[in-house]
Formats: structure tokens, sequence, C-alpha cells
């Protein structure tokens, strides 16, 4: 027996800028009416979902944005991901995270623990690490550009990992 | 529209697997399932994040080996594990033994699991963790990575921390041929 026809999606696809050096599975999901702008040298993971329906969403260079992650604007305000931040698994992100954050499941070189929440409004310092159930500390460790070293080593083995589909979100 | 129940919620394999059309399995190619295995819907299994770097005569290109009756719960996420050595990043096989339980939403980086292994949902099992034979892993646990859980351990918190010893007869109560049956 043939397979149904899927249902063509009622959603809009967004007008996206992708560089040309990113590398976006097939299986990830971009949706929305605002733009959705994506650097250079970014992975996007299959089945990772960036929804645009009430702002437009801009990705810095060289992060990671991993499988069953949500990232959708709260407001047409929007949402910047800076340069080198990692969106690990099942992470939902509602507002803007500067350069080189991690953020796991839940300012500047921060690192948000596993299932750690951030709060509405809230502005988070840099180099701030949040852990446990809302600890904080300032991570004085000065190792940023080890870390960014170490991101790009991820970024080119994923490169050969992930199979690559750009031309699917192009419209 | 109610889901369907009847007509084939389940692929079953040759070896009793049973994978649910609805999870999201990548690169199937380098995962072993050993038999008797459930996953449920919208559990994800990365099976793609392989070895880049040369793999050794015995590892092969295995991403993911499961053993005999463990039950993935729905939305749950298997990973292996990367890290970069010697100036090159690498993703390293991960191994989970037989009747492990992998609850909802939780998500599991462990580099190996043993067996008789019960892990509640929403916790988060870090980078490279190993887990000995027989634990109990609480809700809403989060493992650090690189930590190794003993056996006979009841683990619980944020950071996960042995809390308390499972009785030598913990194994009986953490099989999971029952569960497999109700399937």
């Amino acid at each position: 027996m043939p397979p149904k026809p899927r249902p063509t999606e009622p959603i809009s696809k967004p007008p996206t800028t992708l560089a040309s050096s990113i590398v976006i599975a097939e299986g990830a999901s971009l949706t929305g009416t605002y733009p959705i702008k994506i650097g250079a040298n970014t992975v996007i993971h299959p089945r990772a979902k960036l929804s645009s329906a009430h702002g437009p969403i801009t990705i810095g260079e060289s992060c990671i944005i991993c499988e069953r992650t949500l990232i959708s604007p709260p407001d047409a305000g929007g949402l910047v991901i800076g340069d080198g931040t990692v969106v690990e698994v099942n992470a939902v992100v509602e507002g803007s995270v500067g350069t080189g954050s991690v953020v796991e499941v839940g300012g500047r070189n921060c690192k948000l623990g596993p299932l750690t929440k951030v709060l509405d409004g809230e502005v988070v310092e840099d180099n701030t690490v949040i852990y446990g159930s809302g600890q904080r500390r300032v991570d004085v460790s000065g190792t940023e550009s080890a870390r960014r070293r170490l991101l790009e080593r991820h970024i080119e083995s994923l490169r050969v990992l992930i199979p690559s589909n750009p031309s699917k979100f192009i419209n | 529209m109610p889901p369907k129940q009847t007509k084939g919620e389940y692929i079953e394999t040759d070896t009793g697997n049973k994978v649910s059309r609805k999870s999201v399995i990548l690169g199937s190619q380098n995962i072993i399932l050993g038999g008797k295995t459930i996953i449920q819907a919208d559990c994800t299994i990365r099976g793609d994040l392989r070895r880049t770097v040369a793999p050794g005569q015995h590892s092969g290109n295995v991403a993911i080996a499961v053993g005999r009756y463990c039950f993935l719960s729905r939305s749950s996420v298997l990973r292996p594990p990367g890290r970069t050595h010697q100036k090159t990043f690498s993703y390293y096989p991960m191994k989970i033994g037989d009747h492990v339980f992998v609850g909802e939403g939780s998500v599991v980086e462990a580099a190996l699991i043993g067996s008789y292994v019960h892990i509640a949902k929403d916790c988060v099992i870090g980078k490279f963790t190993i887990i000995k034979d027989c634990v109990r892993i609480e809700e809403g646990t989060v493992v650090a990575p690189n930590t190794v859980i003993p056996s006979f351990s009841l683990v619980s918190g944020r950071p996960g921390v042995v809390i308390d010893e499972l009785p030598e007869t913990a194994q009986e109560g953490l099989e999971l041929k029952n569960l497999y049956r109700m399937i």
C-alpha cells in the first residue's frame, strides 16, 4: 500500500536569511511569519524548532542548536542568539542569549545548567553560571577562547555527520 | 481525532523489539537493539552522532547499543556523548544493558548504563556518565557529566547524588519483562 500523502503544512514558511556555510538538517523546522536569520557555521540539528510566529529570530555565527529545542520570541521585539552559543537538547529559549553561552535543557559566556529556568524580564549578567536548583555563580576562569576553539572542532565534526539541506528552507 | 491504537502503533522486529511509528530514530544503521525493547512515540535516538575518528578494530561503527527488555518512554532522548580529545571532536558509543527503563522526557547522554536501571521521568543524565547495575534514579534528577554511580544506589536531586542504597532484592523489582508483555 503506498503511503498516504501527508497533509501540507498550514503554517507559512518564514522569510529566511541563511549563511552559505551553515549545516541545517532536513528534519529541522522553521515556522512563522517574521524573518529568521542564521549566521555562518551554525549547525541546526534535526527536529529543532524555530518559530517566528511572534517576532524575528537572529542566530549568530558558530552556534549549535540541538534537537527538540524550541526557540520562539514572545513578542515582535524578537530574539537574538549570540555567536558561539550551544542550545542543548530539550531547551526552550524565549529571550536573547549572549555570545558564547551554553544553554542546557532550560548574558555572554553564561552557562545554564539542565532544567534551570530564567524568569521573564530577568537579565543574567556576563559569565554567570546557573546550576542546581537556581544557584548562581560567576565564572572567572577566563576560558572563553579555549571554549570557542572546542566549539569550532565540534562544529567541524557535525558538518560530517549531519546531512545538510538548506535549500528546503530558502524561499 | 483520537489516536488509533488498533492498527500498528508499534512496528515489531524479528527479535521482538517494538518501535513506535512516531518515534524519531536517526542513523538507524548505527543502532543495535538487543531484542524485546520498546520504543514509545516521540522518543528520539541519535544514532547519526557516531565516531568521527577512525574506529578501532573492536568498536566498529555502533553509536548506540541497547540490551534486552529495555523500555524507552515517550519523549525521551538517547544521544551519544561527545568530547574533544587530542584536538578532534568525536562522539563516543553509548551502551545500555538489559531491563533499563527510561522515563518520559528524560535526556540520556551516558557512556554506559548497566542492567536493571530505572530512570524516572524528566531526568537529565549528563555526558559520559557511567551507571552500574541495579540503580534507581528518581524523578527530575540531574546527573552531572562524568559521574560514576555505583551498583544498588538510589539517586536523587540536582545535582544527582546517591541518597540511599537499594536492598539486595532490588533486581526483582526492576525487571521489565511484565512491562513488555503489557504492550
